[in-house]
C-alpha cells in the first residue's frame, strides 16, 4: 500500500478509536451469545425505528464533522476530494467498528442520489442539497419505479408539464419507494414529451418530499415490515431550477444512478449478511442442529461456501483492479447477481437445516431469527435491476450478443 | 519473483501465439490418437524459446524463479488450447511433488532436467479406486540395503505414465505413505495405456515388480507432502480449468453472434442469452478463485489451502457448465466428432474428476475450514 493510503488508514482509525468501540471478533462467535437477529429489513416499531433514523443521522455527523462524511465528494460540498479507493478503505477499516447503521441515508441517497446530484443537478440545488445530505441532514430517495414501470423504467408515466410561472407541476404514482417516509428529497422522472421515443421524452426532477401534493404511503413487505412506500404526486410545483439535466433528457441522468445503483448493492458486506456467509457460524448451526455429519447438507453447505468464498476473490479482484487505476469489468454486475443468489442458498440452507425449528419459534437462540433473512431473499433478485435484466446486461453489453428487436411499448404512453 | 501486470499479459500472448501456431485443434485431433501423446519437437521448443518447464521453478535448480500466478497464466492458455503436453504431470505433478518433499538432493537430481524440458516427469498416487488420498494407498517399498528400496504394487491413472522418464509414487512403508523416485527404464516396471474419456491427456496403469526406487524426503512424509501437492496441483489444474472454460464461453458467443433462426441471430434470444450470461458469471469466478489461489500460494499465505480448495471446486463446476451449454448453444452441430465441443466436454468432465470428484473436493474445502 502507497505511504498515503497507510496514513489516511492511520488518521481512519484515530477517528474511529475516539468515537466507537471496536466489534466484536467474529471468529470468537459463542453459540448462544449475542444479537441473533437475521433482518435484512427492518421491521421494527415506529418508536424504535425514529431513534434508528436519529443514530444514523447522528453517526454521518460525526462522520461529516471528522472529514470522512463523503470521501470522494468536492471540497466546496463539503467532501474531501479524494479517491473511490480511500472510500473503500474507510469502509472496510470502519466495518471492523461498532458503528450506528447508516443504510437508511446511505444506499440510496448517499450512494445513488447524491452522485447523481453531483453531476447533473443546477448550483442552487447542490448548494441546498448536497451538503445537508452529507452532514445527515437530508435523507433522498429514489422516485423512479411506477406500477407500469419496472424494469422498463423508460416507460415511466409521471407527468410534468410546465406551469404559468414556469415551475413544473408533477402528476402521478411512484412505487416500491424505498426510506420514503423518512425522506426530504426524492429523485423523480417523469414524462415531459409523449411524442418522443421513450427513452427520450423523461425528465428528472429533485422533489422535496415536504411539497404539498407529495403523499408517501407505507406498503408492506412479505417481511412484514414496511421499508418501502407508495408515493402519490398530486399537481406538486417544483422550480425549474430543481431540474437535473436537459429538458427530455433524463434518461442520461436515471443512467447515472443506476450505474451507482448497481456499485452498491452487493457491496454491503456487514451485518447479518456477513453472519449468513460465515462458515464459522454455518458449522455451528450445523452441530447446534445436529446435523454435522448429514452429507446431503455438508455437500450443499461447501457448494454455497465456494461460491461465497469465490465472490469474495471476485470482489478482491475488482478492488485491486480500482486500486491500478483500472475499471473494473464485469465483476460488479457478477458480483450484484452472485450476492443474491449467495444469501438465496444460505437462508435456505440453514433453514432446512434447522427443519420444524424454522416453522415456529421455539424461543431457541440463533434458530427462528433466521426466517427473517430468509423472507428478505427474494427482493435481493428483485432489487436495482432484476437478474433476468442483469444477465440481459451482462449478454449485450459484456459478451456483445445483438440485443432483442425493439418492442412498440414507447407508443403506449399516452398524451 | 513475481511479474507485473503487464509482464503478465506479455507471457500470456506469447504463448498464446506459440500454442495457436503449435497446437492447432489439428494438431490436438493428430496427436489424441498417437504415442507419444505429445509432439516432442514442440515440447523441446516450449522449453527452449519460452522456457516453459522452468518458468515457476527455483533459480539454484535451474528455473526461472517466478511462482503459480506466472505458472497459472501458463496453464490457462495450455487449456484453453486443450495442448497435448508433459507440461501438467512434469511441472504441476511432479516438480511440486519434489519441492514439497524438501529433499535438496532429490530436487538437486532432478529438477534441472525438467527446467531444462530434457526430463519429464509424472506422480503416481492413485490406484484403481481413483483416491488421492495417501491414506488409501496400498502399494508397498520395502527396504533392499543401502538406503535403496524395491517397490511393489500397481498404480492406475498415471497421466502420462507410459512416457514420463521419471517417476514419483507414493507407497506405504512401516513408518506410513512415503515418496519413492523411480527411473522409467527401471527393471520391473510396466506401463500400460489405459482407455481416456479425455483422449487429450493420457493416462497409465503401471505395474511395479520389486522395482528399484529411491526415498524422497523422509520416510512416512507422504501424508504431508501430498496435502500440499494436492493444495498446489489442484490450483493449477483450476487455472486449466478456467482457460478452458473461458474458451467455451467465446466459442459460444461467437456462434450466438453469427447463427441465424427464425430470422435472428440466435444470441438476440433471451434464453440463449441467458445461457451465456450464466456462463460468464461461471467463468468469471472461476478466474477470479484460481488467480487469487495462486497469488496467495506465491504469498505463502496461511489464506492459500482454503483457497486452493475454493479454487478446485469452482473452476471444476464453471468448466463442466461451460462445456455442456456450449454445446446447448451450438445444436446439433455442438454434438459431431468433428466440432470441438466435445473435446472441451471430455476435458471438463475428466478434470473435474481427476482428484476424486465433487463429493471429495466438497469435504477437502469443509476440512481446510476446519468444519
Ligand atoms: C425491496 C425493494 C426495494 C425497492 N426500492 C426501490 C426504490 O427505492 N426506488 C425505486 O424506484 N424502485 C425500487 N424498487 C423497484 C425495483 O427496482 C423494481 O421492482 C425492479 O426493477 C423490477 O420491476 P417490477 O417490480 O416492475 O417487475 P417487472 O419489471 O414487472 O418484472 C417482473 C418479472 O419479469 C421479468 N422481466 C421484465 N422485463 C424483462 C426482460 N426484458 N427480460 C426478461 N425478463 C424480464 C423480471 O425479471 C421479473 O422476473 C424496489 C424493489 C424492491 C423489491
Amino acid at each position: 500500500m502507497r505511504q498515503d493510503m497507510q496514513d489516511f488508514a492511520a488518521e481512519v482509525r484515530r477517528f474511529l478509536d475516539a468515537h466507537v468501540a471496536k466489534t466484536p471478533d467474529r471468529t470468537a462467535l459463542t453459540w448462544g451469545e449475542g444479537d441473533d437477529s437475521m433482518a435484512y429489513f427492518s421491521s421494527l416499531p415506529p418508536e424504535e425505528e425514529r431513534e434508528q433514523v436519529r443514530r444514523a443521522r447522528e453517526w454521518q455527523r460525526i462522520r461529516h464533522e471528522n472529514g470522512f462524511g463523503w470521501i470522494t465528494g468536492p471540497q466546496e460540498y463539503g467532501g474531501r476530494g479524494l479517491t473511490p479507493v480511500h472510500d473503500l478503505l474507510y469502509d472496510a477499516i470502519e466495518s471492523e467498528y461498532d458503528v450506528a447503521d447508516t443504510g437508511v441515508l446511505g444506499v440510496v441517497g448517499l450512494g445513488m442520489i447524491g452522485p447523481t446530484i453531483l453531476a447533473h443537478a443546477q448550483s442552487p440545488v447542490k448548494d441546498r442539497w448536497l451538503p445537508a445530505m452529507y452532514r445527515g441532514d437530508a435523507i433522498a430517495c429514489q422516485l423512479f419505479s411506477e406500477p407500469g414501470a419496472g424494469s422498463d423504467l423508460a416507460s415511466v408515466a409521471t407527468r410534468a408539464v410546465r406551469g404559468s410561472g414556469g415551475e413544473w407541476v408533477l402528476n402521478g404514482q411512484k412505487v416500491w419507494t424505498s426510506v420514503a417516509q423518512h425522506s426530504q428529497i426524492g429523485l423523480a422522472l417523469t414524462r415531459t414529451n409523449p411524442e418522443a421515443p421513450k427513452h427520450r421524452g423523461i425528465t428528472a426532477f429533485l422533489v422535496p418530499m415536504d411539497a404539498p401534493g407529495v403523499e408517501v404511503r407505507p406498503l408492506r413487505q412479505m417481511t412484514g415490515g414496511a421499508d418501502f412506500n407508495e408515493v402519490f404526486l398530486t399537481d406538486v410545483r417544483v422550480p425549474d431550477d430543481h431540474r437535473l439535466g436537459e429538458v427530455d433528457g433524463g434518461w442520461t441522468v436515471a443512467l447515472t444512478t443506476l450505474m451507482n445503483e448497481r456499485a452498491t448493492v452487493g457491496s454491503e458486506g456487514a451485518g447479518p449478511v456477513a453472519a449468513a456467509l460465515s462458515p464459522d457460524r454455518l458449522s455451528a448451526l450445523m452441530r447446534a442442529t445436529w446435523t454435522w455429519d448429514d452429507r446431503a447438507l455438508r455437500a450443499r453447505l461447501a457448494e454455497l461456501l465456494v461460491d461465497a468464498l469465490a465472490t469474495e476473490h471476485l470482489n478482491a479482484r475488482a478492488l485491486r483492479k480500482l486500486r491500478s487505476g483500472v475499471s473494473p469489468g464485469a465483476e460488479m454486475s457478477v458480483s450484484k447477481l452472485m450476492y443474491g443468489q449467495n444469501l438465496t442458498r444460505a437462508a435456505h440452507f440453514v433453514t432446512d437445516a434447522l427443519g420444524p425449528r424454522a416453522i415456529a419459534d421455539t424461543g431457541q437462540w440463533g434458530t427462528y431469527a433466521w426466517t427473517e433473512l430468509l423472507l428478505a431473499t427474494p427482493a435481493l433478485r428483485i432489487l436495482g435491476g432484476t437478474e433476468e435484466i442483469m444477465k440481459n446486461i451482462l449478454a449485450e453489453r459484456v459478451l456483445g450478443l445483438p440485443k432483442e428487436p425493439a418492442t412498440t411499448a414507447a407508443k403506449e404512453v399516452r398524451p | 519473483m513475481t511479474a507485473d501486470e503487464s509482464a503478465l499479459r506479455e507471457l500470456r500472448s506469447s504463448v498464446r501465439e506459440f500454442l495457436e501456431d503449435k497446437s492447432p485443434e489439428e494438431a490436438v485431433r493428430k496427436l489424441m490418437e498417437s504415442e507419444p501423446r505429445f509432439d516432442p519437437a514442440v515440447w523441446a521448443q516450449a522449453a527452449d524459446q519460452l522456457r516453459l518447464p522452468g518458468l515457476a521453478l527455483p533459480e539454484e535448480y535451474g528455473g526461472d524463479g517466478f511462482g503459480m500466478v506466472e505458472l497459472g497464466v501458463v496453464l490457462e492458455e495450455s487449456g484453453r488450447a486443450l495442448w497435448c503436453a508433459p507440461l501438467f504431470a512434469t511441472v504441476v505433478l511432479a516438480a511440486q511433488a519434489l519441492l514439497a518433499a524438501g529433499d535438496a538432493a532429490a530436487c538437486a537430481q532432478h529438477l534441472p532436467g525438467i527446467a531444462a524440458g530434457r526430463t519429464t516427469a509424472t506422480l503416481a498416487v492413485a490406484e484403481d479406486s481413483g483416491s488421492w488420498d495417501p491414506a488409501m494407498v496400498s502399494a508397498r517399498a520395502v527396504p533392499a540395503g543401502n538406503g535403496r528400496w524395491k517397490l511393489r504394487g500397481r498404480k492406475s491413472f498415471v497421466v502420462d505414465g507410459t512416457t514420463a522418464d521419471l517417476i514419483l509414487v507414493v507407497a506405504r512403508t512401516v513408518a506410513g505413505p512415503s515418496l519413492f523416485a523411480v527411473d522409467r527404464m527401471a527393471t520391473g516396471l510396466t506401463a500400460e495405456p489405459m482407455e481416456t474419456l479425455d483422449a487429450t491427456r493420457a493416462m497409465a496403469r503401471l505395474t511395479f515388480d520389486a522395482v528399484p526406487a529411491t526415498l524422497v524426503g523422509a520416510e512416512g512424509a507422504g501424508g504431508r507432502i501430498m496435502a500440499r501437492v494436492l493444495d498446489t496441483a489442484s490450483t493449477g489444474l483450476a487455472a486449466e480449468q478456467a482457460g478452458g472454460a473461458r474458451r467455451c464461453l467465446e466459442t459460444s458467443v461467437d456462434h450466438a453472434r453469427v447463427r441465424h433462426q427464425f430470422g435472428r441471430p440466435i444470441g438476440s434470444f433471451q434464453a440463449v442469452k441467458h445461457k451465456c450470461a450464466d456462463m460468464l458469471v461461471q467463468v468469471e469466478l472461476a478466474e477470479a478463485a484460481s488467480r487469487e489461489a495462486a497469488r496467495l500460494a506465491d504469498d505463502e499465505s496461511e489464506g492459500f489451502p482454503v483457497a486452493s480448495a475454493v479454487a478446485h471446486a469452482c473452476c471444476s463446476r464453471a468448466y463442466m457448465v461451460a462445456a455442456m451449454e456450449n454445446i446447448q448453444v451450438h445444436g446439433g452441430i455442438g454434438f459431431t466428432w468433428e466440432h470441438p465441443a466435445h473435446l472441451y466436454f471430455r476435458r471438463a468432465k475428466s478434470s473435474q474428476l481427476l482428484f476424486g470428484g465433487p463429493a471429495v473436493y466438497h469435504e477437502r474445502l469443509l476440512d481446510r475450514l476446519g468444519i
